[in-house]
C-alpha cells in the first residue's frame, strides 16, 4: 500500500531539497572565502596560544590585570591550541581561520612566519614600532638581532620575538661518566662527537648513544647546518634599514649584514652537503649508535633521554624544563654546543605573537604584544624553563639552578652565526616532505635517492608558491 | 491457527484504491505527513552532516583554495593534476592494497572465531568471547594506534624484546615499507575483527537447526556443514560485512598517521593522508577534495562489484 499522498508533491520537494543543498554547499564555501575577513570586535582581543587550554587561560588570567590597566572595558580571550610540533598548530589556526574564527593576536613561530606574512594574514609592525621606540629600545638592547632578523619578511618585521630555541646537543651526564669520558667541550668536533657515541654504546646496557626527531628543526638538519649546508640557498631581502639603524644604532658590529629577513631560494636538498649529512645519521643507526628516530613531536625521544637510554640528543632551552619535569634532576644532564663539523653553525627557531590584519583592534593589540615581551611577562607565558627567553638578561643562573643545566649559557651563545631554519612561504610543503623522504632515507639507507626526491618535491612546492 | 490467519486476512489486507473514500485518503495524506516528521531528524541530519560536506567538497574540486585567499575557479584543472601526480596514484595503490588485506584477514578470522564460538555449549563462554573480540572495536583507534606504535617500537618495543628473548632478531615493524605495512594491517584488523566476528555469530545462530540436523542426517561432515550450509545460508551477512569493510579500509588514516606519519617515505600514504596532507599541511583545499571525490567515486565502483558479484555468491533464503 502507498501510504504517501500524492498531493504531497515529493519531485517538488526533492527538487527544492536538492537545491537548497547546492545553494547550503555553495553558502558554506563562500562563508569559509570570507573567514579571514571576520574578527572580534568591541573590548574583546582574542589570543590563540600554542599550548594546553589550562595554560593559556593561566595566561589570560595573568594578563588581564594589566590589559584592564590600559583599556578598561579591555578583555583578553586566550584560546590554547595543542599540536605535536609547530607544523600541526600551524594547521590548526589555518583550519580555524578557515572557519571564520579569525585571532587578533596568534602565537607565530619562525615555521610559519613567511607563510603568514606572505598571505598578508599579519601586519607588518613597522610602524608601530618607529612610534614607540623609546619605550621598546631596553627590548632591543636585549635581544640578538638574529631574533628579530628572523621575524622579518621582505623588509618588515612581523613579530617582537620572546623566545627562541637553538640546537644545541644534551648529554646525560651518568652515561658520559660510565663510558670514562669528560664532558665535553665548547670547540668539539664531528670527530669527537662520533668518538662519545661509540664509547657511550660500548659502556654497555640498554643504551642508544644517540638519538633525534624527524623534523626541521634540530633532526639531521642541525648536522647539515654544521655541515655548512642547508635545505634552500640563503639570502637575505633588502631593507630593514630602518629598524637596525634606529634600535641597533649602539651595536653596529652586531647588525652589520642584516637585512631585511631571511630569502628562502632556490632548493638545495641534494647538495653534496645535504647528502654527507644524512648518510652520516644513517650511519649511526646502521652501526647501532642511534635508533630509528620518530617523526615530529619529541615526547618518547624525551621519555627515553629522561629514562637513562639516550646518551645524546639535539636540543634547545625547552629541553631545561622538559626533562626537568619528565623527572630528570639537576646535574643529571648537561648541554654543549653542536660539534663543529665544516662550520660550527647551529639552527634556531624564534617565537613571538603577530597581529592579524583583520582585527579590529589593532591598538590596543600591539600594546598587548608590547606587554608581552616585558622582562616580567616571560614566566607568566612561559613557566618552568620550557623554551629560551628572548631577552639575553632573563638568562640567569638564577633561572636554572632548580631545573639545570649547568651550562645554560650555550643556549643563548649558540646564536652567533646561527642560520634560523628555512620556512619560506610553502614551509607546510617542505616539513610535509622533509619527514616523508627522510624516512624514505633511513628504511632504504638511500640518502641521494631520497634526498632527489626531496629536491624535487621542494622545486614543485617553491612553483606553485 | 489456520483458521485464525484465514479470518485475520480480510482485517489485514491493503484496501483496493478504487474502494477508497475522502476520509480514509485524509488519513493517507496524515500518515505521510507524519511518516515525513518522523524521518524528517534523521534526513536533516545526513543532509547537514554527509549531503553538504560532500556537494561542498565537489564544488570545491572545481576551485583553488588556499583557506586564507577567495577561492579561484579552475574547472577541471585539480583532477587533471591529479591524474600526473605519482604521489597521489601511489597513495591510492597502497590504500587498495592495504584495504584488500584488512577486509580479507578480516572476514575469514571474523568467520574463523564465530565458527569457533558457535560450537562453544555454554552460553557464559559464548558471551565471554563475544564481549573479549568486540571489546577492541570500543577502544580509541588514536589511543590503540599509540599503544600499539610503542608495542611494535624496533628498539624500544615489547613484541621485539620478547622475540629477542626467543633469539628472534628484532623486526623494523614501523621502520621498514613492508614491516609497516604489517603492521598496520594486524593492528587494524586485530581492532576490527570484533565487527564482523559480532555479525557472523549473529547470522550462524540464526542459520535453521532443522537444515543443519538435515545435512548431518544425509552425512555431511563438520567442514561440508560449513562450507556448503553454513556460509552460502549466511552469505548476505558477509556480503554486508565485506561491503562496510571495505568502505571503512578504504578510508583509513589513524593507525598509519599515528604510528607511521604515512612512512617510511611513503610506503603507508593511504589516500585520506594524502588529502589531509594536501588539504590541511599544503593548504590545496582544491585539491585535496579532488582527491576525496576521486575516492568516493572508487569506493562507489568497488562497493558496485561488490553487488555484482554478490548475484553469484550471495544465497538469499
Amino acid at each position: 500500500m502507498n501510504t504517501f499522498d500524492p498531493s504531497i508533491n515529493r519531485r517538488t520537494l526533492l527538487k527544492f531539497g536538492g537545491a537548497g543543498l547546492a545553494a547550503a554547499g555553495l553558502a558554506s564555501l563562500a562563508a569559509c572565502s570570507s573567514a579571514a575577513g571576520s574578527a572580534s570586535s568591541g573590548g574583546t582581543i582574542k589570543m590563540l596560544f600554542f599550548g594546553q587550554q589550562s595554560a593559556a587561560t593561566a595566561l589570560q588570567n595573568a594578563l588581564q590585570p594589566q590589559i584592564s590597566q590600559l583599556d578598561k572595558s579591555a578583555k583578553l580571550e586566550v584560546t590554547g591550541i595543542n599540536g605535536t610540533d609547530w607544523n600541526d598548530f600551524l594547521a590548526k589556526v589555518l583550519t580555524q581561520i578557515a572557519s571564520g574564527s579569525a585571532p587578533d593576536i596568534v602565537s607565530v613561530a619562525t615555521e610559519g612566519l613567511q607563510l603568514m606574512a606572505s598571505k598578508d594574514l599579519l601586519i607588518p609592525l613597522d610602524s608601530y614600532v618607529t612610534k614607540d621606540l623609546s619605550s621598546l629600545q631596553s627590548y632591543f638592547d636585549d635581544t640578538h638581532p638574529a631574533l628579530l632578523e628572523s621575524m622579518m619578511f621582505q623588509g618588515h618585521l612581523y613579530e617582537l620575538p620572546d623566545s627562541f630555541n637553538a640546537g644545541s646537543m644534551f648529554y646525560n651526564t651518568s652515561l658520559v661518566q660510565q663510558a670514562g669520558l669528560s664532558a665535553p667541550t665548547a670547540g668539539w668536533t664531528m670527530d669527537d662527537f662520533h668518538n662519545y657515541a661509540t664509547k657511550i654504546s660500548r659502556a654497555g646496557g640498554n643504551v642508544n648513544s644517540f638519538d633525534w626527531v624527524v623534523r626541521l628543526w634540530g633532526s639531521w638538519t642541525s648536522f647539515l647546518y654544521a655541515n655548512n649546508g642547508n635545505l634552500l640557498e640563503e639570502g637575505k631581502y633588502t631593507g630593514g634599514d630602518w629598524l637596525w639603524s634606529k634600535a641597533y644604532a649602539n651595536q653596529p658590529s652586531a647588525v652589520a649584514g642584516r637585512g631585511g629577513g631571511w630569502k628562502w631560494g632556490t632548493p638545495t636538498a641534494n647538495s653534496a652537503a645535504a647528502v654527507e649529512a644524512l648518510e652520516y645519521v644513517i650511519d649511526l643507526q646502521r652501526s647501532g649508535l642511534s635508533p630509528s628516530p620518530d617523526v615530529g613531536g619529541g615526547a618518547t625521544l624525551q621519555g627515553l633521554f629522561s629514562s637513562g637510554r639516550i646518551g645524546m640528543t639535539i636540543g634547545g632551552g625547552f629541553w631545561a624544563g622538559g626533562l626537568h619535569n619528565a623527572g630528570m634532576k639537576d646535574g643529571s644532564f648537561e648541554v654543549q654546543k653542536f660539534p663543529t663539523w665544516k662550520s660550527n653553525r647551529s639552527l634556531f627557531g624564534a617565537g613571538g605573537y603577530g597581529i592579524f590584519n583583520s582585527s579590529k583592534n589593532k591598538d590596543l593589540a600591539w600594546e598587548i604584544v608590547k606587554m608581552m615581551v616585558k622582562p616580567e611577562s616571560f614566566d607568566l607565558i612561559f613557566p618552568g624553563n620550557v623554551t629560551t627567553p628572548g631577552r639575553k638578561s632573563l638568562m640567569t643562573a638564577d633561572r636554572y639552578k632548580t631545573t639545570g643545566p649547568t651550562n645554560w649559557s650555550v643556549f643563548y651563545d649558540q646564536l652567533d652565526g646561527s642560520v634560523p631554519i628555512s620556512a619560506p612561504p610553502y614551509y607546510n610543503a617542505l616539513a610535509t616532505s622533509l619527514n616523508q623522504r627522510t624516512t624514505q632515507a633511513i628504511s632504504s639507507g638511500d640518502a641521494k635517492a631520497a634526498l632527489d626526491g626531496m629536491q624535487s618535491d621542494f622545486e614543485k612546492a617553491a612553483a606553485g608558491s | 491457527m489456520a483458521t485464525q490467519i484465514q479470518k485475520l486476512k480480510p482485517a489485514i489486507a491493503p484496501p483496493r484504491p478504487s474502494a477508497r473514500r475522502p476520509g480514509a485518503l485524509r488519513g493517507a495524506r496524515r500518515e505521510g505527513i507524519f511518516g515525513f516528521l518522523m524521518i524528517s531528524p534523521a534526513v536533516v541530519f545526513v543532509a547537514i552532516f554527509t549531503f553538504i560536506p560532500i556537494i561542498a567538497s565537489l564544488v570545491l574540486s572545481f576551485v583553488s583554495w588556499d583557506v586564507i585567499t577567495p577561492p579561484k575557479f579552475v574547472g577541471l584543472a585539480n583532477y587533471a593534476q591529479l591524474a600526473q601526480d605519482q604521489s597521489v596514484l601511489r597513495s591510492f595503490g597502497v590504500t587498495l592494497v592495504l584495504a584488500v588485506a584488512i577486509v580479507v584477514l578480516q572476514l575469514v578470522l571474523g568467520l574463523g572465531l564465530a565458527v569457533l564460538v558457535n560450537q562453544r555449549k555454554h552460553a557464559w563462554s559464548k558471551a565471554f568471547f563475544r564481549t573479549t573480540f568486540y571489546l577492541p572495536l570500543l577502544a580509541s583507534t588514536a589511543a590503540v594506534s599509540i599503544f600499539m606504535g610503542y608495542m611494535f617500537d624496533a628498539k624500544f618495543g615489547v613484541i621485539n624484546y620478547y622475540l629477542n628473548l626467543l633469539g628472534v632478531p628484532s623486526v623494523p615493524w614501523l621502520t621498514s615499507p613492508v614491516g609497516a605495512m604489517v603492521t598496520i594491517v594486524a593492528v587494524t584488523v586485530w581492532q576490527q575483527v570484533g565487527f564482523t566476528f559480532v555479525m557472523f555469530v549473529a547470522a550462524l545462530m540464526s542459520v535453521p537447526r532443522e537444515v543443519l540436523e538435515a545435512a548431518a542426517i544425509d552425512g555431511a561432515g563438520p567442514m561440508r556443514t560449513l562450507f556448503r550450509v553454513k556460509i552460502p545460508l549466511i552469505s548476505p551477512s558477509i556480503l554486508f560485512a565485506s561491503v562496510v569493510a571495505m568502505i571503512n579500509a578504504m578510508q583509513l588514516f589513524d593507525q598509519p598517521y599515528i604510528m607511521t606519519k604515512g612512512g617510511p617515505g611513503t610506503a603507508t600514504t593511504t589516500a585520506t593522508i594524502t588529502m589531509y596532507q594536501s588539504g590541511f599541511e599544503n593548504l590545496q583545499f582544491g585539491y585535496a577534495s579532488a582527491i576525496a571525490i576521486v575516492l568516493l567515486l572508487i569506493i562507489l565502483a568497488i562497493t558496485g562489484l561488490q553487488f555484482i558479484a554478490a548475484r553469484k555468491l550471495v544465497f538469499y533464503q
